[in-house]
């Protein structure tokens, strides 16, 4: 029962492949809304590249977002071609196996039961949210990579790579601050399950905060070394970190923040976009407290919260909140994932905790199909207006908001376990049900 | 009659005055061509100097001016230009398109669509340049009633190349300069009665009796422009233009070229301006000697017949100058294909279907057996991003003579050509400005354009999402696009003498469809985005911190 692992290798293949031949539609992805925003947009990054070959400043025309790493990246060192988005995407793969193997007990190097493992290689290779961005070469690729390589260094007790590659992510992508704290409870604790034994955190906080110290030590590098790069000044802070807090390009995106701008007066511009930005990070301290003795699954939960509420989402933030859901097989309980070497934490039963499901796939593919058909209708055709894609962002946001509360709740709920005791009614003699509810 | 006025106005320039008093003069003249395919271009020019005047010194800006006098200058504008010490203003209100194929170069080049303003001002620290040029428009916008206010940083470059002093530069400041337009901006009598009114006759006497606004503003493309210039021997010259081109064969009954101040302006000179040094007419007579003009031209020289209707000549005034064809029955336009009048023949288009992103694409067309070097500026206000790395310059030669065999010949031929087909690429983008708005993106190149061919520049361009309030009223309609401008260059550093005879070509302004948000919606928008929100947050806060119960189902 023990199969060479050969879906990683084929899967990565294929991908290669994909990158290196030339698609019919493929030079229409990368004008896509969906798959790429302003902050990871390739055409951007092109444009950035021929700013800064000509000896103009990128950042000042309000044109280019990107981090001055990737522009001194693909300027020196290797042009964007597609390869190194298939490398990435393979990296992201890879270590998402990683964590896979982290999370059970296995060890890194050997993997057992390969139907799991190439479901989660699958899942991560072959979800089209995930596939279609990297088609369009969208940087958000490389902040996918880095996130999970940030996890999967965590959960195998590396400290300074996951903290160097968390600070990579920030930098890249600030609004990913909010992985931060699960990371550094994930490295003082374990990543496997405790879904099902809840207890208090029992990892050393004192080593936390100097943790917390050495990654502010290498995020203060990492901005000094963008600094230099993109010639001493601060104007890169502005456009690139600046525009998830201060939203200066309404692009569409299937997320909720654009139209809410768009069509906001000046007066309230400032309150709104602060109670917009501080809805993201409220969430950080429930949810970590909350899922103290499981911080994997406290930080699966704050990618759904980015999945769901980023500024400048693209499908493949939310693709990678579904790609994760696969590590946690006690929530969704999918029977291939089961196997007789499982440890004893994971329930072998078929069931589900997740409340709907079902609700949310769908909510997904009404979503994943209306998104671009008005997106159409609105700019290409003109047959439609704003309000069409504004109804098909609004189903995105609950098809995110849909499978966040319910990995939420199928993740407490599992820590109750079934209800089996069945008490009997004093003198009747009839069979009472009992069920788990909260109030 | 007209040596009486002639006495009165000498007695009057020289009575003299106790503020400071400088000697002006003023001349007009009204240049009257007709065109090949039947039109009349008419330009009126009124030329006051105020002899060894200087532009206000900016660095005395603090100080209160010392009084100025002017008896033909206009004091209205003379105080806008003291005011914020303005060494060389432009401003044009223009309304159509001007053909240059059909019709030449206009004798006064700035026909761009729409409002343009530019200035040349010294630089001071106490007012800045940029404080004074808002002052500048608000004043001029009040002075002409034109919305030359909304000419904001949004709209306002710096292209010192394609706009350089026409004077002279003034040895006591450097001096920068300050240019925006306004492609949308209509011109009505409005703005045609506070022009006259800077006029020393006004519309009373002279040739400015001619402006029947109902006529004027009814001809093909009309304009009219202010210019103000610093000329070091000379002193301030104002010189205040109206461009008209008429169309006879369409407004005649009989469908005939023939034209007469008359028709025209359905107007006559009754008077000639008594304090006009010198006003004349000239008809530029055309080429085929088959017309008939009236009345018989007293000086005729160079192809010109000028008729001078000063005071003080001895002509009296006609009441009508006529042209007409009497060989003709009616009009025949000719041809095509027809030779442009002009060497180079530009066209600009914005391809694309879509409301989020286009193709912007420049033709150059060289008419001439000469190769010419023009330079290429383009001001693109932010609601267009240009994507500079999509650039490309094509060459797409006259003659087809290539054949199969040289097939590869040619392309190796391009790629070494293309460098030097556009050099000197300078891109700026936008820059951020205080009030929190973007300036507008400048491009400017130098392009080399071989005799006889056609050179086409095409850049992808992505079209912005604008916030709810920065759309106008009729958002439907789209935004114009200023016109590109070329402009001739010098081939070697040395050669800096003005031997073109053209001076600047503007191509027509382009309609960019923005996509526009739902304006019924910001209440409905803000409820529903904050209703899934919170929906969203309440769902975690409940799951969060309930505690969980085990209950009794009840039968």
């Amino acid at each position: 029962m023990d199969r060479r692992p050969i879906v990683l290798p084929v899967l990565v293949c294929l991908r290669f492949l994909l990158a290196v031949l030339p698609l019919p539609g493929q030079h229409l992805l990368k004008h896509d809304h969906q798959l790429s925003s302003p902050l990871t947009s390739y055409l951007r990054l092109k444009e950035g590249l021929w700013l800064f070959d000509n000896d103009v400043d990128p950042y000042m025309g309000g044109s280019f977002h990107h981090s001055p790493l990737l522009l001194s990246i693909f300027s020196t060192i290797i042009p964007p071609i597609p390869i190194i988005w298939a490398v990435s995407d393979a990296v992201g793969a890879w270590a998402l196996l990683q964590l896979w193997r982290a999370r059970q007990g296995f060890s890194p190097y050997k993997g057992t039961k390969s139907t799991a493992e190439s479901l989660i290689v699958s899942a991560y290779l072959l979800n089209p949210y995930l596939l279609l961005p990297s088609l369009a070469l969208s940087t958000s690729t490389f902040e996918n990579a880095f996130t999970l390589l940030a996890l999967m260094f965590a959960a195998e007790g590396r400290p300074s790579s996951a903290l160097l590659a968390i600070a990579f992510t920030i930098h890249l992508s600030p609004s990913s601050i909010l992985l931060l704290l699960p990371i550094l409870m994930l490295l003082v604790t374990s990543p496997a399950s405790q879904l099902a034994s809840p207890r208090q955190f029992q990892g050393n906080l004192y080593r936390m905060a100097s943790l917390f110290v050495e990654c502010m030590l290498y995020w203060f590098v990492l901005v000094g070394a963008a600094c230099i790069m993109a010639d001493g000044g601060w104007n890169w802070v502005k456009a690139s970190w600046g525009a998830s807090l201060m939203l200066p390009d309404l692009t569409p995106n299937p997320g909720l923040w654009w139209y809410f701008f768009t069509e906001m007066f000046d007066h309230f511009r400032p309150f709104f976009l602060m109670v917009f930005s501080v809805h993201l990070v409220i969430y950080i301290l429930p949810i970590c407290i909350k899922f103290q003795h499981d911080p994997l699954y406290a930080a699966f939960l704050l990618i759904g919260v980015l999945g769901t509420f980023k500024a400048y989402l693209t499908l493949a933030d939310p693709g990678l909140f579904l790609s994760m859901m696969s590590l946690f097989p006690e929530v969704h309980g999918c029977k291939f994932f089961f196997s007789f070497f499982s440890p004893p934490a994971l329930t072998p039963t078929d069931s589900t905790d997740l409340r709907h499901p079902i609700v949310t796939t769908l909510l997904h593919l009404h979503a994943a199909l209306l998104l671009p058909l008005q997106h159409v209708l609105w700019v290409s055709e003109g047959r439609g207006n704003a309000n069409f894609y504004y109804a098909a962002s609004l189903v995105m946001g609950m098809a995110g908001g849909a499978g966040f509360v319910d990995a939420c709740f199928a993740g407490m709920r599992i820590a109750i376990g079934d209800v089996k005791v069945e008490g009997k009614a004093q003198g009747q003699g009839q069979e009472v049900q009992w069920e788990v509810a909260q109030e | 009659m007209v040596r009486g006025s002639v006495w009165i106005s000498l007695a009057y320039l020289l009575t003299p005055s106790f503020c400071l008093h400088r000697l002006e003069n003023y001349k007009e003249d009204l240049r009257v061509k007709p065109l090949r395919d039947g039109r009349v271009s008419t330009t009126f020019s009124f030329l006051t100097v105020l002899e060894d005047a200087v532009p206000r010194h900016p660095t005395t800006l603090e100080l209160p001016d010392e009084p100025q006098h002017y008896a033909l200058f206009p004091l209205t504008l003379g105080q806008i230009l003291r005011e914020y010490a303005i060494t060389e203003l432009h401003l044009s209100l223009n309304a159509g398109k001007w053909n240059y194929d059909d019709w030449g170069h206009p004798p006064e080049v700035s026909v761009g669509t729409g409002a343009e303003l530019w200035a040349w001002m010294g630089v001071n620290e106490v007012m800045t340049i940029d404080e004074r040029w808002s002052g500048l428009r608000n004043a001029l916008s009040g002075l002409f009633c034109a919305s030359l206010g909304s000419l904001d940083s949004r709209r306002t470059t710096s292209p010192v190349v394609a706009f350089p002093l026409s004077g002279s530069t003034p040895p006591f400041a450097q001096h920068e300069l300050r240019h925006a337009s306004l492609a949308s901006e209509n011109v009505c009598t409005e703005n045609l009665t506070p022009f006259l009114k800077l006029l020393p006759c006004k519309s009373r006497a002279g040739l400015a009796e001619l402006l029947n606004p109902q006529k004027v503003f009814d001809a093909d493309w009309h304009g009219m422009g202010v210019h103000v210039i610093w000329k070091e021997g000379t002193g301030v010259e104002l010189k205040l233009t109206l461009q008209a081109v008429f169309n006879p064969v369409r407004t005649s009954t009989g469908k005939r070229r023939d034209w007469s101040l008359q028709s025209l302006f359905d107007r006559s000179i009754e008077q000639s301006c008594p304090v006009a040094n010198y006003s004349s007419v000239t008809v530029v007579l055309p080429e085929e000697k088959n017309y008939q003009i009236t009345p018989q031209p007293p000086v005729q020289v160079d192809g010109l017949a000028i008729y001078d209707l000063s005071s003080t000549s001895d002509f009296t005034i006609p009441t009508n100058i006529a042209m007409h064809w009497s060989n003709e029955h009616r009009f025949q336009y000719p041809m095509p294909p027809l030779p442009a009048l002009t060497p180079l023949s530009v066209k600009r288009t914005l391809h694309g279907t879509t409301q989020t992103r286009g193709v912007l694409s420049i033709s150059v067309t060289n008419n001439s057996p000469q190769e010419i070097l023009a330079g290429y500026l383009e001001m693109i206000p932010t609601l267009l991003t240009l994507w500079m790395h999509t650039l490309k310059v094509e060459i797409n030669s006259d003659t087809r003579s290539m054949t199969y065999s040289h097939k590869m010949l040619p392309l190796l031929i391009i790629v070494l050509r293309l460098g030097d087909l556009l050099s000197d690429l300078k891109y700026q983008p936008p820059s951020p400005q205080p009030n929190g708005h973007l300036s507008p993106s400048m491009l400017q190149a130098a392009l080399t354009i071989p005799p006889k061919s056609t050179l086409k520049i095409s850049v992808e361009v992505d079209k912005a999402f604008l916030k709810y309030t920065e759309h106008p009223p009729d958002a439907m309609r789209g935004w114009d696009l200023p016109g590109a401008v070329f402009f001739p260059l010098s081939k070697s550093a040395n050669d800096t003498s003005s031997s073109y005879n053209w001076e600047r070509i503007y191509t027509p302004t382009l309609l960019v469809d923005l996509p526009t948000p739902d304006f019924s919606m910001p209440y409905n928008v803000i409820i529903l985005s904050c209703t899934l929100m919170t929906l969203i947050f309440g769902s975690i806060f409940n799951l969060l911190t309930r505690k969980w119960v085990v209950v009794e189902i009840k039968e």
